[in-house]
């Protein structure tokens, strides 16, 4: 029998799923368009604030937009389920920018999300330093450095040593007590991390694909060596 | 944003190394987008000690050099050069116009660095010989302690920290990390004439709430001319053109301390009024970029008595600009409301670095402190007088406190550091405590929850010192929806299909070869490309574009699943598509899919095409059948099997890249051992030559017809180049090396 193939980028997220899920992290989809409340403000990005520039996103003509981060799905998760959880929200995300052989409007983010009672940065430290060594091999080094994104607080970008070069593979932090708010539950009692990847960059690395527009480009030359 | 090494020694005294920089720039949050250093660190000064000629080659000599700490032997082929000379010696690891010094083995004796010339330093043209150096350079020490450019960072600065938009700020945090003190030298003001500057100009800060506080100060009998060579330095350095004294004077304190100054022509203002307001909606101005701006009325600007003469904290205007022939300067330093410089900065589509700061906040206790630098300097460098006095509306706003929670913070980081220690970092970083309070410094805009707090300890402290944590056990997590899907995948998949991905817009054109309806469909209000605005409420088209784009495949077995919309819902379908002389595949495989998943037919829409159809999606195939199926529907009400286990790849997969340029496709059958491993095969064929990049089995059969235990085998081979056409003379001398190969190893026959 001849066998088709299973998209890279599919196998990535579900080695990356199988991972994840000895530490019991649910696999949860949002929706790809979603309210400017979802997308933006609950994430603690309201629309005065200069961090709404750290992404260009596709306004639909009804208001609405298509999704910058899986983090909606997050949000309208959390206001549904009672801590604690751990969630996994793979999905496409959009950004409004030209695209070239590095850059897409379209790409595959894989983002993950513990909320519970007294969660601290070391429980995060420990699930992506175990998510890298069983991505990557036992040895694979991980290290953390302060950045910024709106949503979390303290924020982190996290890079691993693969074939001896360091790449910048993760943006990571503490959820911010106002996202917390926003799913409904109560940032005194309940704090939590929160982790986001990349996929296409992943497999772009994985198998040392020159393009990234290869991945949707539908071209059974490339599709067919998986 | 682009900072001078050279520049941040103004507010700390620190010798840091590159690497040094880089790694506190790094504790900020920062990105450095790249670095360029001066004078290579290993190139060190050396003293001649004696010269001889190389034996096995007359041009080049054998030097003793001496480094301070030991002597080398540099094989070298300048002439200039004399006993008792100091040279800049590079040493291995230094890198000299782009080449990395080794030790080396030149004509037979060994040379363990190399001596510079001029051009290969940077320093200058001249590459005759050996640099020479003064006498009075110490041996052994860096020849960057004495010469050469600055190091320029460029920095990606992150939206919340905005204050380290200046030298000034990023000094801070060289002075936290090192625990040193900022130097801010107070300024003296000088060659002030005893009238108030409030006798020049009158004012009037008609919104307080979009401009919290307002300074001018006056100067007036100044030359208009070039600035001094040090300034225009530091500008061009930093990516800033000089434009006069004047002007150079506010971009400087822009870089320097990171408050944005304007400089207006005092005879130029009517009434010397100037009214801080909002502007009328019918008002325009033309700003220093030669544009005409039409203004709106939420917008503030700086007015006289008649007109806007700059959009506040955005850009001046051309009727109030310092010019050759401004005798007295109005100089401005303000805080604007962020939010509404932000607005108006986007209403404009109008972004500068002055808007660029005042919307990330500036520090608005050090305005003062601002302005009077800036005056100082423009009399230093423009003469005039400084009139006495700062005409000022308002007053800096009070510093947020927090509350230092302690043990909260110490719980997030898993550390135990006491509370002295924690204050101890803070003070360092600028705040003030007093009882567990902390009063954030005025340059800061980020911390207003103790979580921010949180960070500051963190990142000070250093990430590595955070020990990692196992999480609480839990139970096994239940299997949704996206397990059900997988094992779809995974059933076509051994099916025979290829999974694809598509983008979920929809063109004009596609709109009209499927035949929807537009008023159905979401639009876009930005695409990218205008004619790709509506978003796909099937999978459909995308899959029979993917098939119009794939000619060289005979035979096409697809499939997506992705969401799909409608005005007023979304969906996840999954979607079928096969196209080829055959459609028995497509068949077979929906009946199987229908049975193993228990999915009504009733779910499945066929859609079949009409060879017009088809001509307008550009599909050239003799067959096509796409399947579509709205899987939400399915999975909603179904129970998911909690036993599905997510299968990953086992064997390593190659990928050998796609080319531009054509690929030759030829087809190969063989007749092998019934037992033969195909992958051995298809492993073994492409060893054959690079240029095969793809190797696929379309047919496997056996039967006596071919021999007892024997089964034919049948490849699509794919040739391609990665730089050219392939010619049709190179695919076949190839593919007989493919068949000489296979024959011999396995003993197969060639089927004609």
């Amino acid at each position: 029998m001849i066998k088709g193939n299973l998209h890279p980028i599919s196998s990535l997220v579900r080695q990356a799923v199988k991972i994840f899920e000895p530490l019991g992290f649910e696999v949860f989809e949002g929706p790809e368009v979603d309210s400017e409340w979802y997308n933006f403000d609950a994430l603690n990005m309201p629309a005065d604030h200069p961090a709404r520039d750290m992404q260009d996103t596709f306004w639909l003509t009804d208001g609405r937009v298509l999704r910058t981060q899986t983090s909606n799905g997050q949000v309208r998760y959390g206001e549904k389920h009672k801590p604690p959880f751990r969630i996994l929200s793979p999905g496409q995300i959009y950004r409004n920018e030209a695209t070239d052989y590095k850059h897409e409007m379209s790409v595959f983010q894989l983002e993950g999300l513990y909320v519970d009672k007294g969660v601290k940065v070391g429980h995060l430290f420990y699930t992506l330093e175990y998510f890298f060594k069983k991505m990557y091999g036992p040895d694979t080094e991980v290290k953390f450095v302060p950045s910024f994104f709106p949503f979390v607080e303290p924020g982190f970008e996290v890079s691993a040593r693969h074939n001896d070069k360091w790449l910048e593979l993760l943006g990571a932090g503490m959820v911010h007590p106002r996202v917390i708010k926003n799913m409904g539950q109560d940032p005194k009692k309940y704090s939590g991390f929160a982790f986001g990847m990349g996929v296409d960059r992943l497999v772009m690395l994985k198998y040392g694909i020159e393009d990234i527009r290869l991945l949707r480009s539908g071209d059974l030359r490339f599709l067919k060596q998986f | 944003m682009k900072i001078l090494k050279s520049w941040l020694k103004d507010f700390v005294s620190s010798d840091i190394s590159d690497d040094e920089l880089v790694e506190i720039l790094t504790l900020a949050g920062l990105d450095v987008a790249s670095i360029t250093s001066g004078i290579d660190e290993n190139i060190i000064v050396g003293k001649i000690k004696s010269i001889k000629t190389h034996p096995s080659a007359d041009k080049l000599q054998i030097v003793i050099v001496n480094t301070g700490k030991e002597d080398l032997q540099i094989v070298c082929g300048a002439k200039n050069i004399k006993i008792g000379q100091l040279v800049p010696l590079a040493l291995p690891g230094a890198c000299v116009a782009g080449t990395n010094i080794v030790k080396a083995n030149i004509r037979g004796i060994e040379s363990a660095g190399m001596m510079c010339s001029e051009r290969e330093l940077s320093l200058g043209q001249d590459h005759s010989g050996i640099f020479i150096l003064p006498g009075e350079y110490e041996v052994g020490k860096k020849l960057s302690e004495y010469l050469g450019g600055d190091t320029v960072v460029d920095l990606d600065v992150t939206a919340n920290r905005g204050d380290c938009l200046s030298h000034l700020g990023i000094a801070r945090e060289v002075a936290a990390a090192k625990n040193l003190q900022i130097k801010k030298e107070p300024i003296s003001l000088k060659h002030s004439i005893l009238e108030h500057s409030s006798a020049k100009i009158s004012f009037d800060v008609k919104n307080p709430d979009l401009c919290p506080q307002y300074f001018a100060r006056v100067i007036t009998g100044v030359k208009i001319g070039p600035s001094p060579e040090w300034l225009q330095q530091r500008l061009i350095d930093c990516g800033t053109k000089p434009i006069n004294n004047v002007v150079d004077v506010t971009n400087y304190i822009l870089l320097d301390l990171g408050h944005p100054l304007h400089a207006f022509d005092w005879k130029k203002i009517k009434k010397s009024t100037i009214i801080v307001r909002t502007a009328k909606k019918t008002e325009r101005i033309v700003t220093l970029d030669n544009e005409i701006r039409n203004l709106g009325s939420e917008m503030l600007v700086i007015a006289d008595s008649t007109k806007p003469i700059a959009i506040a904290g955005i850009m001046g205007g051309e009727n109030s600009e310092v010019d050759e022939t401004t005798e007295t300067v109005v100089l401005e330093a303000a805080e604007f409301d962020r939010k509404n410089i932000r607005k108006t900065s986007k209403d404009l589509n109008l972004s500068t670095v002055a808007s660029y700061r005042f919307e990330r906040g500036v520090d608005f206790g050090a305005i003062e402190y601002a302005i009077n630098k800036a005056a100082d300097l423009i009399v230093k460098t423009a003469g005039g007088k400084l009139m006495q006095g700062i005409v000022q509306s308002g007053t800096p706003s009070d510093k947020i406190t927090i509350k230092i929670e302690y043990d909260l913070i110490n719980q997030l980081l898993g550390l135990k550091l006491n509370e002295e220690d924690i204050d101890h970092i803070l003070r360092h970083l600028g705040f003030s405590i007093s009882a567990g309070i902390a009063e954030v410094p005025s340059w800061r805009h980020d911390i207003s929850i103790w979580q921010d707090i949180a960070e500051e300890i963190g990142r000070i402290i250093g990430y590595d010192a955070i020990r990692p944590e196992i999480l609480p056990k839990t139970a096994r997590p239940g299997k949704s929806a996206y397990y059900f899907k997988e094992k779809l995948k995974d059933f076509l998949v051994s099916s025979g299909y290829t999974e694809t991905m598509n983008y979920p817009f929809l063109s004009e054109d596609d709109i009209v070869a499927a035949k929807l309806n537009v008023k159905n469909l979401l639009e876009i209000s930005n695409p990218i490309q205008p004619e790709n605005k509506y978003l796909r409420n099937s999978l459909v088209p995308g899959l029979l574009k993917n098939i119009a784009k794939n000619p060289s495949f005979d035979q096409i077995a697809i499939f997506e699943i992705g969401h799909i919309f409608s005005k007023t819902s979304e969906f996840t379908n999954l979607a079928i598509a096969t196209a080829g002389k055959s459609l028995e595949l497509h068949d077979k495989t929906i009946a199987k899919l229908a049975l193993e998943f228990k999915i009504a037919e009733k779910e499945f829409k066929i859609s079949q095409f009409t060879r017009d159809e088809l001509i307008r999606y550009k599909v050239k195939k003799p067959a096509v059948e796409v399947t579509e199926i709205i899987l939400s529907k399915i999975v909603e009400n179904k129970k998911i099997d909690q036993s599905i286990v997510l299968k990953t790849a086992s064997g390593k997969i190659l990928y050998r890249g796609v080319s531009k340029y054509p690929a030759i496709t030829r087809d190969l059958a063989f007749v092998v051992d019934k037992k033969l491993d195909i992958k051995k095969v298809s492993d073994d064929i492409y060893a054959v030559s690079e240029l095969i990049n793809r190797v696929e089995l379309f047919d496997e059969f056996a039967s006596e017809k071919f021999g007892i235990g024997k089964k034919n085998i049948a490849f699509h081979i794919c040739l391609q180049s990665k730089y050219k056409t392939l010619k049709d003379s190179e695919a076949e001398d190839v593919i007989k090396a493919i068949i000489k190969s296979i024959e011999r190893k396995y003993k197969a026959k060639l089927r004609g």
